[in-house]
């Protein structure tokens, strides 16, 4: 599912194409625009996935986790949808008043996949967020994209997100990576 | 000085603030409570052969628990006999041995020291290995969940749980070949004292409808009319809450198992076709709640949801301070489809990006966090919902509460809990043991409303 392969790297225009698509998500994310976001940005066979991943010893024979496996996110679309819909309630206690949420995307690395209009996107994040008085987080780690041309822009269609920590340190993880 | 009558008022139905705060109070708990009773360790699925390890935590000190060689389960602590550093640094996994990275000093499966480097030329061989095993801490299963406790004078962990293994066992035996728990957990830091979830997965259905309020607008289903505390129900008809000895207890939602799953069809069928199992093998009481949903909590720390089928330990890292542990509840005979669709429900509501589980999080921190103001410190928390409206029920051991939202197993949470906090040894609290439940005086209370009802149905 989140195998498709990375071929040969895209060229300069579509590296700058790609990386500014990158940007204007974290735009969207960081000024809540989370249904623009989702109508625009996010493909409706999206599989947005964040696996749990153990601490094991180098010799642990063990596979990688799989989609089938425990994961913080292993949502479709609708399951993406039900998640910006809350925010939309008015009752999520927690955002009034709300998070300021900051996302550094770097490292953006993008490759050409056996379809034409598919690219797997590979980048790195810190977000980082703040609420009530000093309240403060940091969720550092990695994406594997897969982003689709639709139009005159992208759509996400595979994201498997990595993070460095074992145990999160924060209350949850209710943001968009 | 720690006056525990003071700090836990039973008869009021009152606790201290300090009890979400004070380092002395926390250090009391430690030695008392996490150093004496039964504490979740793992799962036997989690364990199944020989050299099977996962690392945990008992209270502060970290545990290994490990499958050795004779099939038995054994744990012991994380900490090298020679100078105290960990002995495994790996969250599970298969091992034959334990090194320790610092000077390689060998442990078996069972914590023996069998090997130690230089130790014919630097120790003249006159080390004596027999008495530097690490140390052991009891294990015990029941219906599969291994349990440890550092006290040997400790009642069995059938006798700790005993009538909450009642209920406990609608589950975990009556519908089939019963549970596992897939992991790995989820892992997270909540800056709240350790009680505070505790106590809310005990007994607080009250919290449901309001804290909630957004998730159960958007998730709809059976328990999305509780969002806003708007729907005009009648909750006293609605489902019980049970506290048992010892301070285990729980509330349950009648016929909402799967109240909040949103793909249900494998779950919903599973339930259909065990639901008469439970019933020929337990008896009708226990399947009237076997299709419940249940807030539960195994005192100290280990709590769970049945239905939505989240199970959660709290580690306390200092008072005001835990880390949080998800693992999924599954039954064993459900189909790999059923089990990967409960898995998916149960980390999408209560996992730690869960719609529901966001919405707890600031309530706990802050609950203890404003006591760091000594003004608001020396004030009452109070959990008076329900009384009187409460007692022993024909058909179900321990307290039962009038409704699944009221705080019958918060008074019998914080009444074990300053019981345990108060005595010297585990025969002073034995000594209680008939008369633990006399701060429910109302004994009629389900003698005289059972009555009522049956002559309401006869008229």
């Amino acid at each position: 599912m989140h195998n498709i392969e990375a071929k040969e790297r895209v060229s300069m225009a579509l590296h700058y194409d790609l990386s500014q698509h990158s940007y204007q998500e974290a735009s969207l994310l960081q000024n809540r625009e989370f249904s623009t976001w989702l109508e625009t940005f996010v493909a409706k066979d999206v599989h947005y996935w964040m696996p749990v991943v153990e601490r094991r010893y180098v010799k642990d024979k063990r596979s990688e986790p799989t989609p089938y496996d425990m994961a913080i996110f292993n949502d479709n679309y609708d399951e993406v949808k039900q998640r910006v819909d809350r925010l939309g309630t008015g009752t999520v206690w927690m955002e009034n008043p709300p998070s300021s949420v900051r996302y550094l995307i770097t490292n953006i690395e993008a490759f050409h996949t056996d379809k034409e209009n598919e690219f797997v996107v590979l980048s790195n994040f810190a977000i980082i967020r703040n609420r009530s008085q000093l309240e403060h987080s940091e969720h550092v780690g990695c994406r594997r994209d897969v982003l689709r041309k639709v139009g005159d822009g992208y759509q996400l269609v595979r994201r498997k997100i990595t993070l460095d920590a074992r145990v999160t340190e924060d209350k949850n993880l209710y943001i968009f990576f | 000085m720690i006056n525990m009558d003071k700090l836990v008022d039973v008869e009021n139905s009152t606790q201290s603030k300090q009890v979400f705060w004070d380092q002395d109070i926390y250090d009391r708990e430690l030695e008392r409570i996490f150093g004496r009773c039964w504490l979740f360790l793992a799962h036997e699925s989690q364990l199944e052969k020989p050299g099977d390890f996962f690392t945990t935590k008992m209270g502060e000190d970290s545990v290994i628990v490990v499958r050795h060689t004779d099939g038995s389960l054994k744990a012991f602590l994380n900490s090298c006999t020679h100078r105290g550093n960990s002995v495994c640094t790996a969250d599970s996994g298969n091992s034959k041995s334990f090194v320790c990275n610092y000077h390689g000093w060998v442990f078996g499966t069972d914590g023996a020291l069998v090997d130690v480097p230089l130790k014919e030329k630097c120790y003249h061989d006159e080390l004596d290995m027999s008495k530097l095993s690490l140390p052991s801490v009891r294990v015990e299963s029941y219906r599969g969940f291994v349990f440890g406790c550092f006290d040997e004078t400790a009642p069995s962990l059938a006798d700790f749980l005993g009538d909450w293994g009642w209920y406990l066992d609608t589950w975990m035996v009556g519908a089939g070949e019963g549970v596992e728990l897939i992991g790995p957990p989820m892992k997270s830091i909540l800056k709240c004292n350790w009680k505070v979830p505790a106590e809310n997965f005990v007994g607080d259905g009250y919290h449901v409808g309001w804290t909630h309020a957004s998730a159960l607008e958007m998730l709809g289903g059976e328990l999305g009319a509780l969002a806003g505390n708007r729907a005009n129900m009648p909750f006293d008809e609605l489902g019980i809450q049970v506290t048992t000895r010892h301070g285990h207890g729980f509330g349950v939602i009648d016929h909402a198992a799967i109240g909040i799953h949103e793909k249900r069809e494998g779950y919903a069928k599973f339930l259909q076709q065990t639901l008469p199992v439970v019933a020929e093998k337990l008896g009708q009481p226990r399947a009237n709640i076997y299709d419940g949903h249940w807030n539960c909590t195994t005192f100290p720390n280990c709590s769970f949801l049945y239905g939505t089928n989240i199970f959660k330990v709290w580690h306390p890292r200092g008072p005001h301070e835990i880390e949080v542990w998800s693992w999924v509840i599954v039954h064993k005979d459900m189909d790999d489809e059923t089990k990967k669709e409960v898995v998916k429900q149960a980390v999408r509501s209560f996992g730690t990006a869960g719609t529901l589980e966001s919405d707890d999080g600031d309530n706990m921190v802050n609950s203890t966090r404003n006591n760091q103001g000594g003004h608001t410190r020396s004030n009452n928390m109070d959990s008076r919902m329900g009384v009187g409206h409460e007692g022993p029920h024909p058909d179900y051991p321990g307290i039962v509460g009038s409704s699944f939202i009221g705080e019958t197993s918060y008074r019998g949470f914080y009444r074990f809990y300053q019981e345990i906090m108060s005595a010297e040894s585990w025969d002073e609290i034995r000594a209680n043991d008939e008369q633990w439940a006399d701060c429910f005086p109302n004994k009629d209370y389900w003698k005289d409303r059972l009555a009522a009802k049956s002559k309401g149905g006869d008229q």
